[in-house]
């Protein structure tokens, strides 16, 4: 019982904690960082949900937070439609194209697979550049779209200082690991793990392994896309080689994978390690040694595969729980 | 009533045909015994029958209905449970999560299917061990969870494809003794086996399958005397246990 | 017309070239079979020795062979050995350990990322170089000499290799391999060596590719990106695992990539070749000569 309250105390200190930095963190610099932190936490826990659970590995997930960046931006560019509706809409195109990515593909193993979702990313980028019109919306191909910033205010997803994205971003990720967790306890989490290692048993165990990645990838598709609608109020401008870059669908792929797929802590504690890690090395060497948090990157993700294939969150799970041991005898006694 | 039919079964690996022209049937409550030398067919039979591969002739009906060529997954859901030759555990997971696998086969609901795994186990005597991860157990141990898995599914019919392969003579045994208990309870067992004792002392008829072939079927004391089966035989699986 | 058919020819010469940078890919699969998502990264560090060669000895770019195949060799043999060897071992009965294409993406990551350290993000070109902006008139056409090299070393190289495996004793053990490992382990071979082999071969063969188009192409850090999705797309195409099947997707993107820009803006050209590629992989993901695996 002691144990359960301690773990409570934490939550409860977690959650005053993230409450309360913006009003400790002044500068805009590092709030901005925070921000980006919990915003590729918020993404790589939604990969995670095909990438983890399932067993595959989509390589392609930039295309989702394209699609959701786009879709708001050009409502609300074009026809005045509040981006939190765009939002939805967005959420919703990302998931039937995450089913049509699924459909063929999740038949297939591995390699196949990987490489499907980086063609179908890659080519949706390339398409997307192409097209400065497609029908009456307007996409203005390579150079992208800017947000100006008027109607500041809630409704317009429009704010003049970060602290409001950084609550807003902050809710999204709460919101996002409640879902998992509820997830990884139904009968999908189990039907997805049981798919995911070993497909053959699990469809003598009355599982559709197809059928339940598509639905995995719908969800992960659709709550991806949120975040893109997010990317583009906070950076009010967005292009395809960013918003849709290979790049961004490989760091997710990263962090989730440093950290430990499958997992609900893996991501954000991925995210919350190697995020800081770039972004200093960005602000302290980026000029002298350009890459290096890259070069840190793949350094990391090697020695994790191979000495902790499950990720950082194996051995920190099993520190934090001895913490726990600890503490909750100490007060017993 | 005749749970399982298959009628003139045929399975064709390009050239190989594995199974020909198989037919066999087995009553509702019955344990049924399948047993012939490596290579013979019977997983591939096995594997027709569960939907895993499609047929390439003949039928098989499951109480009285056609099922050849639908889905594993939906074989589950009509009562149809198998085990693997080769055992494929979730092993990463816990023995508890595997079974639970199973059970959500009949509910929805984590509870309930928590509760019916902890039944099965109980058991299948893993209930000591349903923390362990499954990759950590004993071959001993993944048979039976294997079978736990699949008792989980609530089944009508369960195929037992050599859960008794590299166990101890005491935990054939033991084997023997779950397999007639889940027939009490009302489950139709199909079984493969290369242990003769254990075969003969379970099945209350066995077929024998010789390269895709049926070259005999009765009680096990007609089977053991049959001329056939002995030359298929000679000299080799009766020398084991 | 006329330029249809000078762009066609253009087209097959750079589409060997592409099969050749798929060579190495597709190898390594057949044996391994895992993609190796560093392989356009070798490619680079394959472009980088040869252009250094080149640059300071001032010998014909061809002569660079004899020192880029040995060291790209050695390369693969010890980046498979030292780094991708141990994940085979802990995922042992993994049939298709993921972890692999991970740990080569990190391989990519850091390659990419050392050579923008160690040689700035600057471009170099070979401008001296006896083959640089060579044409041969045939008609009114105009035909790319250094191209034309480029294709007959990857006929030569894909040969080569396809020579090696059906005749060597060596390459026999490497096909037992790939066809069933613990089989050819039980005959004694040692699979791990027979892996660290064969990628070996596969870096080679990108290292070969390397020299083909350093005399027409510039070098940089990222430049392996700009190939390595096609080297994936080239060897779905032409079947993954298959040596022939690589040079012939590699024609077909050429082809594609040269005659396209008659009838479209020559960005659509690579949205198509996208196109194709998934289409391939849904309809016939063995590619045009691959074996057919369960994936
Ligand atoms: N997927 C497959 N593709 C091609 N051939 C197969 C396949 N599965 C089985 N076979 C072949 O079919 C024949 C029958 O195999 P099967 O596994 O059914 O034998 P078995 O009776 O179960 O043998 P054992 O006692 O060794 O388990 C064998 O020759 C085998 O090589
Ligand atoms: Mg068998």
């Amino acid at each position: 019982m002691t144990r359960e309250r301690i773990q409570i105390f934490f939550l409860i200190a977690a959650a005053g904690g993230a409450l309360g930095l913006p009003l400790v963190i002044t500068s805009p610099t590092y709030l901005h960082i925070l921000i980006l932190l919990f915003f590729y936490a918020y993404l790589t826990t939604s990969w995670n949900l095909v990438g983890g659970f399932a067993g595959v590995l989509p390589l392609g997930h930039s295309t989702f937070v394209g699609i959701g960046a786009y879709t708001s931006t050009i409502l609300s560019l074009q026809y005045g439609i509040s981006p939190w509706i765009g939002m939805i809409i967005g959420g919703v195109l990302a998931a039937i194209a995450g089913v049509v990515i699924g459909m063929p593909t999740f038949k297939m193993r591995g390699a196949y697979f990987a490489l499907a979702t980086i063609a179908f990313a890659e080519g949706f980028r390339v398409m997307v550049e192409n097209i400065d019109y497609l029908g009456p919306f307007f996409l203005n191909g390579p150079r992208g779209l800017q947000i100006p910033p008027l109607n500041v205010g809630l409704a317009n997803f429009m704010f003049t200082g970060k602290s409001p994205y950084y609550y807003i971003i902050l809710v999204m990720l709460a919101a996002v690991l409640i879902l998992t967790y509820a997830i990884s306890r139904s009968k999908l989490g189990y039907q997805l793990v049981a798919g995911g290692e070993e497909p053959e048993a699990a469809a003598a165990l009355g599982i559709n392994v197809a059928r339940a990645k598509l639905i995995a990838m719908a969800m992960s598709s659709f709550l991806t896309a949120l975040a893109g609608t997010f990317y583009a109020r906070f950076t009010l401008f967005i292009h395809p080689k960013s918003a849709m870059s290979l790049d961004l669908s490989f760091e997710i792929a990263f962090i989730a994978l440093i950290g430990g797929r499958g997992s609900i802590a893996g991501p954000v504690l991925g995210a919350l390690l190697l995020r800081p890690v770039g972004d200093f090395s960005r602000i302290y060497f980026g000029d002298k040694l350009p890459g290096l948090h890259l070069i840190i990157f793949g350094v990391v993700l090697i020695l994790v595969m191979i000495y902790q294939p499950r990720g950082l969150q194996e051995p920190l799970t099993r520190a934090y729980h001895r913490l726990l041991d600890r503490l909750s005898g100490k007060i017993e006694k | 009533m005749k749970l399982l039919e298959v009628k003139s079964l045929t399975k064709q690996f390009g050239g190989l045909r594995a199974v020909s022209a198989f037919d066999l049937s087995i009553e509702e409550g019955e344990i049924f015994g399948l047993i012939g030398p490596n290579g013979a067919g019977k997983s591939t039979l096995f594997n027709c029958v569960a939907g895993v591969y499609p047929p390439s002739g003949g039928d098989v009906l499951f109480s009285g209905k056609s099922i050849s060529g639908q889905k594993p997954w939906n074989l589950c859901k009509r009562g149809l449970a198998r085990t693997f030759q080769i055992v494929k555990p979730f092993a990463s997971r816990s023995v508890l999560y595997n079974v639970m696998v199973g059970s959500f086969a009949t509910t929805g609901k984590s509870a309930a299917a928590e509760r019916k795994a902890r039944e099965v186990l109980a058991f299948l005597h893993l209930d000591k061990k349903t923390e362990i991860l499954a990759g950590n157990l004993t071959i001993a141990d993944r048979k039976r969870l294997e079978i736990a898995r699949a008792l989980a599914t609530e089944p009508r019919l369960l195929l037992l494809d050599e859960v008794m392969a590299g166990l101890r003579p005491t935990e054939v045994d033991e084997m023997v003794a779950i397999i007639r208990t889940i027939r009490k309870n009302g489950i139709t067992v199909f079984v493969i086996e290369h242990i003769m004792r254990a075969i003969m002392a379970l099945s209350d008829r066995i077929a024998v399958i010789h390269f895709g072939q049926k070259i005999a079927e009765g009680t096990p004391a007609e089977v053991a005397s049959d001329k056939n089966v002995i030359k298929a035989y000679l000299g080799e699986e009766y020398a084991v246990s | 017309m006329i330029t249809i058919l000078e762009d066609t020819i253009n087209g097959i010469l750079m589409g060997s070239i592409y099969g050749l940078m798929a060579l190495g890919l597709t190898v390594i699969f057949g044996v391994l079979k895992v993609i190796n998502f560093a392989h356009g990264s070798l490619l680079m560090v394959g472009m980088y020795v040869a252009y250094w060669a080149v640059q300071l000895t001032g010998l014909h770019p061809y002569l660079a062979l004899i020192l880029v195949v040995p060291v790209m060799y050695l390369f693969g043999y010890y980046l498979q050995d030292i780094v991708i060897k141990p994940i085979y071992k802990a995922e042992k009965q993994v049939r298709e350990p993921i972890t692999v294409i991970i740990v080569t993406t990190g391989v990519w990551y850091i390659l990419d990322n050392l050579s923008l350290l160690v040689f700035t993000p600057q471009y170099r070109s070979l401008p001296d170089n006896p083959l640089r902006g060579k044409m041969i008139e045939i008609g009114s056409m105009l035909i790319s000499v250094p191209k034309l090299w480029g294709a007959v070393t990857a006929v030569l190289t894909a040969a080569a290799i396809y020579w090696f495996l059906q005749k060597t004793r060596m390459g026999r053990a490497i096909r037992a391999t790939s066809l069933d490992r613990e089989a050819a382990s039980l005959m004694g071979i040692r699979q791990y060596s027979i892996y660290n082999i064969t990628f070996g071969i596969g870096t080679a063969a990108a290292g070969v590719a390397g020299v083909t188009i350093v005399p027409f192409f510039n070098v940089f850090p990222t430049v392996g990106v700009l190939f390595d999705i096609k080297c994936f797309i080239i060897v779905v195409l032409g079947g993954l695992g298959s040596i022939g099947g690589a040079i012939l997707g590699g024609i077909i993107i050429g082809i594609i990539e040269s005659v396209g820009p008659q009838f479209m803006a020559a960005t659509w050209t690579e949205a198509i070749v996208y196109g194709l590629f998934l289409i391939f992989l849904f309809v016939r993901p063995s590619g045009l000569f691959g074996v057919k695996y369960d994936w």
